[in-house]
């Protein structure tokens, strides 16, 4: 609408409502950013320590291993002997895959250093253990 | 020009929002992609297990950090954030409190190029798996780009 025209009719959309909506997205997105990191698989109780490094995104397969030692790859279930196979049949036709674990708090450590024998055994060298921070004060007890 | 808003053609007195909303956006986008990507970790090295020959390092270079159950009693979930105070560890056969692990670390390995700082883990099995990873991190604090090598047999 340029002064000196003759009035017109007010053609903009309203972006008031889609600004105030994609604000609190966000901010709730930044929020919660923290407290998501824990890839596929069951909900489980991470370990919390005080500086984890960022690890790689690309290619990777999580192993999560739960409070009773139950295993699963990426979302999938498995059984403890199915484990090499169900790693070796997910990284078919990858190349660099890198494998995550991500273990319960909970679990004494020879059940996560038996499944990283296993990966090693499986064809994968070297494995990543998921934390989290403690500075986000995330414990579930 | 005019710039009296109240007479007849009204001025356009709102921000433009529009690069606001553009650049929120984008953030928005960003944020809701990359959340469920971002894991963050310790990488270890498992050393081969199978017929492979283990890399070439002679015996007395090799540094290993003993964790046993009657040094550091983390039988169970450290309470708060740290480790217990009495957790005692062995470093090299040396047996030192935990806390002194980071100065300990980088004595021992800072000195040697990137691709030599190796620390042979050996941890109890009966261990508490996060308290095995607290020392793994006290372990790592003190030297950049250590490797952790898990001694996975038995």
């Amino acid at each position: 609408m340029q002064p000196g025209e003759p009035r017109k009719v007010q053609s903009a959309i309203n972006v008031t409502p889609l600004v105030d909506v994609v604000l609190v997205l966000l901010i709730i997105f930044m929020v919660m950013a923290p407290h998501m990191r824990q890839g596929p698989g069951p909900e489980i109780d991470l370990p919390a320590t005080a500086k984890p490094h960022e690890q790689a995104s690309a290619a990777r397969i999580v192993v999560t291993i739960d409070e009773h030692g139950a295993l699963w790859i990426d979302d999938k279930a498995v059984a403890v002997e199915q484990l090499g196979d169900g790693l070796r049949a997910v990284a078919a036709g990858q190349s660099d895959v890198k494998v995550m674990v991500q273990g319960d708090a909970r679990l004494p450590f020879g059940e996560v250093r038996q499944t990283m024998l296993v990966i090693e055994q499986a064809g994968f060298h070297g494995v990543g253990l998921i934390a989290e921070r403690t500075d986000l004060g995330a414990r579930k007890g | 020009m005019q710039l009296n808003g109240s007479t007849g053609t009204g001025l356009q007195s709102e921000i433009n929002i529009t690069p606001l909303v553009d650049v929120v956006l984008v953030l928005l986008i960003i944020f809701m992609v990359v959340v469920p990507l971002m894991l963050e970790g310790y990488d270890v090295d498992t050393p081969r297990a199978s017929s492979e020959p283990a890399p070439q390092q002679a015996e007395a270079s090799q540094v290993i950090l003993r964790i046993a159950p009657d040094g550091c009693g983390i039988l169970d979930p450290p309470a708060g954030d740290g480790l217990p105070s009495n957790c005692r560890v062995s470093l090299a056969d040396h047996e030192i409190p935990a806390t002194e692990l980071p100065v300990r670390v980088r004595e021992a390995l800072g000195g040697r190029p990137r691709d030599q700082r190796v620390l042979f883990l050996a941890a109890d099995d009966r261990l508490n798996y996060e308290g095995v990873l607290r020392i793994v991190d006290l372990a790592k604090s003190g030297v950049d780009d250590l490797t952790i090598g898990v001694i996975t047999t038995d």
